[in-house]
C-alpha cells in the first residue's frame, strides 16, 4: 500500500504532456445521474509509459476521452502540454488531436481504402503536412511494417493492423498517445509484440503513452499505473510487475 | 415472425421513411398523369354534352376527309336543306351551325384572343329554340351590318351596345354594329373562346360561302325518339344531297372521341413519362433494399442462429417491402393529385393550354397506383431478400464485411449479349428496318449499360476521381476510394442519372438535327425578305383574300401563300400542300427531282420524290385527290422534289369555286426595291398582324422561328424528365445517407485522429460528385450513341443530319456536377454529427 499516493505529487509539473484537473463528467440529471468522473486530478509525464487501469465502469476510458479532446468534461480542466481544451473550438480540438494526440483503439482502427503506407501519414495528410520523413522512416522500421506498407487493412493480420496505428499514431511526433485497450483484441502473442513496441517506442523513440487497459499483464510493461474505481482515483503504482498489479486489484476489489 | 416484421419495419423510421420516399417519387407521377388525363377527359365529356343537351339531331354533309390524325373535316352543308327539315314530322325548330374562323377587334385596335390561346369562333346568331345562343341584352342582328357578342368577349373588350365592332374572317376586314349580347347556354361563354354571332346569311357569306353552314341542328317536339327523328328526316333527302343525320347523342360521342384521340396521343406520352419515372425509381428502390438488408446482416444471421429458417428471414424482408410498398404508394397517389396540377401549369408554361375544369378522381387509379407500386417495390425487394435469406447464422459473430470482392466473369458476358443484341437491333434501325428494331435495339442497349455498370464502376469512377484526389488531397483521395469502393452500389445509385440523363442527350442530339434540318430546308425553299405566319393547329390562318392583299401593296413585289389541307390522295389520308403558281417563283422554291416547279397548274401535282419512289409513280401518272368537298381530281404529276414538308404540293386553283375554305398557313413576301423596311412593315402589318392575323417576321426571323418550334417539345420532354431526375437526386441522397450510417465508426475514427467537419463535409461531397458524375458521363455516352442511332434511322437526310448536341452536353455534366454537390449537403451535415465516441467504442 505504502507504493500508492495520490497521482500528480511526485511528477515535475514542467514535464507533464497531458493532466486533468478536478475533471467532472456527469451523465443524466437527479435521480439517474451517474458520475463517471469525480473530481479526478491526474498527470502523465513526458517520455513515459502511463497506464490507466480499473473495472468496466470504473471510468477509465471516459478519462481517456476526455483528456484526449475527444470527449468534454462537466467541470474542470484538461491540459494537452500547456493547452487548456476547454478553451478550444470543436476546430481547433479536431487541429490538436490531428497534431498533438496519437490514437490507438481496441479494434477498427484503421481506414479500409487506405493501404497501410496511406493509414500510417493520414494525420499529415489531414493536415496538409509533408512530415519528417526520416522519423517515418524510424518508426515503420521499428514496427517492422517496411514489407506491409502497399497492404490494404483487410490484407494485413490483426496484430500488424494495430501495428499500422501505433505507426499512425507515432507519424506526427505527438505531445501524447492515447492507447484503448490496444490488445484487447488480439492473440497474446500479437498482444505482447505490440506492448514491446510501444516499450520500445516510449524507451529509444522518447515518446508519451498513456494505456487504458484491464489487462494486468498489458499494464505491467508501463513506467506508472494510475487505478480508477467509480470515477475516482484509486491509487497509483510504477514499477509494476503482473503479480503486483493482480495483488492489488484484488485489494481494490475488496 | 409477421408480427415480428412488423415491429421491425417500424422500429427503423428513418429506413422506413427513405425507403418510402423513393416509392413515393415513382408512383406519383403515374398517379399525376393518370388523374390529370382522366380530368381533361371528364372535362371534355362534360363540354361536350352540354353543348349538345338540347340537339335531337345533326345534319351534315357526307362529304369528308379525314386528317392524319384521325378527325374527319366535312364539307360545307347547303341552308336549303333547313326547309326540307323543318317539313318532317317531329321537328319543333332547325337552325343552321356555324363554327369558322373570326376575330373581333378589340377598341385599342388590338385583336382579342391570340393564336395559341382558345379559338376565336364566327357563328349564327337565331331566334329559333334549337340555337345555342340566347339573347342576354339588346337584340338579334339582322342584315349585313349588325352583329352579337358572347357576353365574357363584349366584357373583356368593354364593348356596349351601339359600339362598331371591326371583325375579321375569311373574306376580309369589315365593321359591325354591335346590337345584343348573348349567352351560351347559361355561360358567358363556353372555355374562353370568343364568339362574334351574325344572322345566318350575313355568317354564310363573311365567315364561309353564301348559302352554306357548317351543320344543321335540330330540335325535335318531343313526339318521336331522337332516333326515329334522325331516320325521318334521313329519309326526306335524296342520296344525291350527300347529306348525313346523327342523332344528338352520335355527334356528342363523335365530337368527344375526336377529341379523345388526339388527347391519346398526348397522355400516352405522358404516361411513357411516368412509366420512365416509375423504372428510375425502381432503381431506388431495389438499391435502398440492397443496402438495409447488408446493413441489417447481423440482425437476420442473429434470426438465423436463433432458429428461424431461410424463408423466415427472406419473408421478413419482403412483409416490410409490402408495407412500405403500400404505404408509399398510397402516398404517391396523394402527392400525384398536387402533380397534376403542376402538370397543367407545365403545359401552360410551353405554351399547350388544356382546358381542364375541376379535379376528377377515379377509383381505379388509386388502385392502378397502390398495386403498381406496391408490386415494384415488393418485386424490387426479392433478391436482396433472398440474398439476406442465405446469410450465415456465423455472420452475426462477425463484422459485417463491407467490402465485398466480387467475380464479374459472368455479369460482362451476359451483358455483352444484351449489347451485342441491342446492336444488331440498332444497326438494323440505321439501315431502315424501322422503328420496332429501333426500340428493342435501345432496349438491349439500355440493359447491357445498366447491367455491366457493377463491373465498370470502379474503374471509371477511379478516372473521374483521379483529378480531385490530385486537386482534394487526402481527402480528394478516400472521396474517389468511398465512390469506388462499392462497385454495384456505386452503379445502382448512379443508374437512375444515367437513364436520365441518356434520355435527355439523346432528346437533345435528335431536336438539335431536327433544327438543323428545318433550317436547311426553309432556307433552301424561301427566298423573300419577309414572312406573315399563323400556328393555327389546323383551325383558321391567313384568309387567301389577305395573302392577295399583300401581294397588291405598292411596297411589295410579290407575296405568295403556302396552306395546308387534309385531302385524301389515292388511299391515305394526307395534309396536301397548296400553293399559287402564279406567285410563288423566286419566293418559293422546291428542290426539284424531275420536271419544273413552273409546271404545277391546276390540273397538276408535285409529289417528294421517295415518295413517288415507294407508289410506283413517275411523270406523267395519275394522282387521285379527294377534297373535303366530296370531289376527286385526277391529277397528273408534273414533277418530283425532294427536301420539303410534306409530301404533295397542288395549286390553289383547284379550290376555285369549291365550297372548302382555304387559309394559307404562311405568306411569304418580297419587297419593292427602294422601300424601307420600315415602310413595308407598316403597310404589311396594316392588313395583317394589326388585325390579329399571322406574325410578320423577317427571313432570317422566320427561319430561328420555325426550328425553335421543336423547342416547346423538348422543353416538354424536359419538363417530364425532370421527376426522373429529382428521383435520381433523391436515391444519390438516400444512398449517401445509408453509407455514412455504415461508415459511421470510420468516419468517427478519422475525427478522432484529426479530419475537420470540414474535411468530412468535403469528403462526401466528392464521393457524391464523382458518382454522379459516372451516371453521367455513362448516360451522356449512351445518349449520343442513342441519338445517333436515331437521327440515322429516322430522319430523312441520315447521319448528315447529325448534330452533336456540345452545349448541351456540357451543361448535362454540369449540372451533374451541381446535382452531386446539392445531394451530398445533407447526408455530410449528418456524417458531420457523427458521435466520435460512439462510433469508436462500438465493438
Amino acid at each position: 500500500m505504502n507504493q500508492t499516493i495520490q497521482a500528480t505529487q511526485k511528477i515535475d509539473p514542467a514535464n507533464i504532456a497531458a493532466r486533468a484537473d478536478s475533471a467532472s463528467k456527469i451523465y443524466g440529471i437527479g435521480e439517474s445521474e451517474v458520475r463517471a468522473l469525480d473530481n479526478v486530478s491526474v498527470g502523465f509525464e513526458r517520455g513515459k509509459f502511463s497506464a490507466i487501469m480499473g473495472p468496466s465502469g470504473s471510468g477509465k476510458s471516459t478519462l481517456m476521452h476526455c483528456v484526449a479532446g475527444l470527449d468534454s468534461l462537466t467541470s474542470g480542466n484538461v491540459f494537452i502540454g500547456e493547452i487548456d481544451l476547454s478553451q478550444l473550438s470543436d476546430k481547433e480540438i479536431t487541429k490538436l488531436r490531428r497534431e498533438k494526440v496519437g490514437f490507438v483503439f481496441q479494434s477498427f482502427n484503421l481506414i479500409p481504402t487506405l493501404n497501410a503506407y496511406e493509414n500510417i501519414t493520414l494525420p499529415l495528410s489531414l493536415g496538409k503536412n509533408s512530415g519528417d520523413d526520416s522519423w517515418i522512416k524510424q518508426v515503420i522500421d521499428t514496427l517492422a511494417l517496411n514489407d506491409r506498407l502497399d497492404h490494404r487493412p483487410s490484407e494485413l493480420s490483426g496484430g500488424q493492423q494495430q501495428r499500422v496505428a501505433v505507426a499512425r499514431a507515432l507519424a506526427t511526433q505527438p505531445e501524447i498517445i492515447f492507447a484503448d485497450e490496444p490488445t484487447g483484441n488480439l492473440d497474446s502473442k500479437s498482444g505482447s509484440d505490440i506492448l514491446k513496441f510501444m516499450r520500445r517506442a516510449v524507451t529509444e523513440l522518447k515518446q508519451t503513452i498513456v494505456m487504458v487497459t484491464h489487462d494486468a499483464v498489458a499494464a505491467s510493461y508501463a513506467d506508472r499505473i494510475v487505478f480508477l474505481a467509480d470515477g475516482k482515483i484509486a491509487g497509483e503504482m510504477t514499477q509494476p510487475t503482473p503479480d503486483k498489479v493482480l495483488d492489488y486489484l484484488k485489494h481494490l476489489g475488496e | 415472425m409477421l408480427r415480428l416484421s412488423l415491429k421491425m419495419t417500424l422500429a427503423r423510421k428513418g429506413r422506413l421513411l427513405l425507403t418510402s420516399l423513393a416509392i413515393i417519387l415513382g408512383t406519383s407521377f403515374l398517379s399525376g398523369t393518370t388523374i390529370f388525363s382522366d380530368t381533361i377527359n371528364n372535362t371534355f365529356d362534360q363540354l361536350f354534352t352540354d353543348v349538345f343537351r338540347d340537339v335531337s339531331a345533326y345534319v351534315r354533309s357526307s362529304n369528308s376527309v379525314e386528317s392524319e390524325f384521325g378527325e374527319s373535316r366535312h364539307s360545307p352543308t347547303q341552308i336549303e336543306a333547313l326547309e326540307t327539315i323543318l317539313k318532317v314530322p317531329g321537328v319543333s325548330a332547325a337552325v343552321g351551325d356555324m363554327q369558322s374562323y373570326a376575330r373581333v377587334i378589340g377598341k385599342d385596335g388590338k385583336p382579342l384572343g391570340k393564336d395559341q390561346g382558345p379559338p376565336t369562333f364566327g357563328g349564327i346568331a337565331s331566334s329559333s329554340s334549337a340555337g345555342l345562343w340566347k339573347v342576354e341584352s339588346g337584340r338579334l342582328p339582322v342584315g349585313a351590318k349588325e352583329m352579337m357578342l358572347d357576353r365574357e368577349t363584349a366584357q373583356n373588350g368593354k364593348f356596349i351596345l351601339g359600339d362598331t365592332v371591326r371583325v375579321n374572317a375569311l373574306s376580309g376586314t369589315r365593321e359591325f354594329s354591335l346590337v345584343g349580347i348573348a349567352n351560351y347556354g347559361d355561360v358567358a361563354s363556353p372555355g374562353g373562346a370568343t364568339f362574334a354571332l351574325f344572322d345566318q346569311p350575313t355568317a354564310s357569306e363573311f365567315l364561309l360561302k353564301p348559302g352554306f353552314v357548317d351543320a344543321i341542328l335540330v330540335q325535335g317536339d318531343g313526339s318521336v325518339s331522337d332516333e326515329e327523328l334522325a331516320k325521318s328526316i334521313q329519309a326526306a333527302f335524296p342520296a344525291e344531297a350527300k347529306l348525313e343525320t346523327l342523332t344528338g347523342a352520335q355527334i356528342t360521342a363523335e365530337t368527344t372521341s375526336q377529341i379523345k384521340t388526339v388527347l391519346g396521343f398526348f397522355t400516352t406520352f405522358l404516361k411513357t413519362f411516368s412509366f420512365i419515372a416509375l423504372g428510375v425509381g425502381c432503381f431506388v428502390i431495389y438499391n435502398v433494399f440492397s443496402i438495409t438488408a447488408a446493413q441489417r446482416q447481423r440482425e437476420s444471421a442473429l434470426l438465423r442462429a436463433i432458429g428461424a429458417n431461410r424463408r423466415q428471414v427472406t419473408i421478413a424482408l419482403l412483409v416490410e417491402a409490402l408495407i412500405i410498398g403500400v404505404l408509399g404508394s398510397v402516398l404517391g397517389f396523394i402527392t400525384g393529385i398536387g402533380l397534376s396540377q403542376a402538370l397543367s401549369a407545365l403545359l401552360n408554361a410551353v405554351g399547350l393550354e388544356i382546358p381542364s375544369r375541376g379535379l376528377t378522381i377515379e377509383p381505379k387509379a388509386i388502385f392502378f397506383t397502390v398495386i403498381v407500386g406496391t408490386v415494384i417495390t415488393v418485386l424490387s425487394a426479392v433478391l436482396p431478400a433472398l440474398r439476406a435469406g442465405r446469410v450465415s447464422p456465423l455472420a452475426a459473430m462477425r463484422d459485417t464485411a463491407l467490402d465485398t470482392v466480387n467475380d464479374f466473369r459472368r455479369r460482362i458476358i451476359f451483358s455483352a449479349v444484351l449489347l451485342a443484341g441491342g446492336a444488331v437491333g440498332l444497326v438494323s434501325a440505321m439501315r431502315g428496318a424501322g422503328a420496332r428494331s429501333l426500340g428493342f435495339g435501345a432496349l438491349g442497349l439500355f440493359a447491357g449499360v445498366l447491367f455491366i455498370g457493377p463491373a465498370i464502376s470502379r474503374k471509371i469512377a477511379m478516372i473521374i476521381g483521379a483529378p480531385v484526389a490530385k486537386l482534394r488531397g487526402v481527402t480528394g483521395a478516400m472521396a474517389r476510394q468511398n465512390a469506388a469502393r462499392n462497385p454495384k452500389r456505386t452503379s445502382r445509385t448512379a443508374a437512375p442519372l444515367l437513364i436520365g440523363v441518356a434520355l435527355v442527350t439523346s432528346f437533345t442530339a435528335l431536336a438539335a438535327s431536327i433544327k438543323g434540318e428545318i433550317r436547311d430546308t426553309y432556307g433552301k425553299s424561301f427566298r423573300g425578305d419577309y414572312a406573315l405566319s399563323v400556328d393555327s393547329r389546323g383551325f383558321g390562318g391567313i384568309p387567301t383574300s389577305i395573302t392577295d392583299q399583300i401581294d397588291a401593296l405598292p411596297e411589295v413585289d410579290k407575296a405568295t401563300g403556302i396552306g395546308f389541307v387534309p385531302a385524301k390522295v389515292g388511299d391515305e389520308s394526307r395534309y396536301v400542300l397548296v400553293l399559287n403558281p402564279k406567285t410563288t417563283e423566286g419566293l418559293y422554291t422546291l428542290e426539284m427531282v424531275e420536271g419544273q416547279q413552273s409546271n404545277l397548274t391546276k390540273d397538276g401535282i408535285l409529289v417528294e420524290s421517295d415518295k413517288a419512289l415507294k407508289k410506283n409513280l413517275s411523270i406523267g401518272s395519275i394522282v387521285k385527290v379527294t377534297l373535303v368537298d366530296g370531289r376527286t381530281l385526277p391529277l397528273k404529276l408534273v414533277g418530283t422534289y425532294k427536301n420539303a414538308f410534306g409530301n404533295y404540293v397542288v395549286s390553289r386553283e383547284i379550290f376555285d369555286g369549291s365550297t372548302n375554305s382555304l387559309f394559307d398557313s404562311s405568306v411569304y413576301i418580297k419587297i419593292n426595291k427602294g422601300t424601307s423596311d420600315a415602310q413595308a412593315r407598316k403597310a404589311i402589318s396594316a392588313i395583317s398582324t394589326d388585325l390579329g392575323i399571322g406574325k410578320l417576321e423577317s427571313r432570317d426571323e422566320f427561319i430561328d422561328a420555325q426550328a425553335a418550334q421543336v423547342n416547346t417539345i423538348l422543353a416538354l420532354i424536359y419538363g417530364l424528365l425532370f421527376l426522373s431526375i429529382i428521383i435520381a437526386i433523391v436515391g444519390i441522397i438516400i444512398t449517401l445517407l445509408l453509407s455514412v450510417f455504415e461508415r459511421k465508426r470510420e468516419i468517427g475514427l478519422l475525427r478522432a485522429i484529426g479530419m475537420t467537419r470540414a474535411q468530412i463535409r468535403t469528403m462526401i461531397r466528392w464521393e457524391s460528385v464523382i458518382t454522379s458524375l459516372f451516371g453521367a458521363v455513362t448516360g451522356v455516352v449512351l445518349g449520343i450513341t442513342m441519338g445517333v442511332v436515331i437521327v440515322v434511322s429516322l430522319v430523312e437526310k441520315g447521319f448528315n443530319a447529325f448534330k452533336l448536341p456540345i452545349t448541351g452536353t456540357i451543361t448535362i455534366l454540369i449540372i451533374a456536377f451541381v446535382i452531386g454537390v446539392v445531394a451530398a449537403v445533407f447526408p455530410a451535415w449528418r456524417a458531420t454529427r457523427t458521435n466520435i465516441i460512439a462510433a469508436i467504442a462500438s465493438n
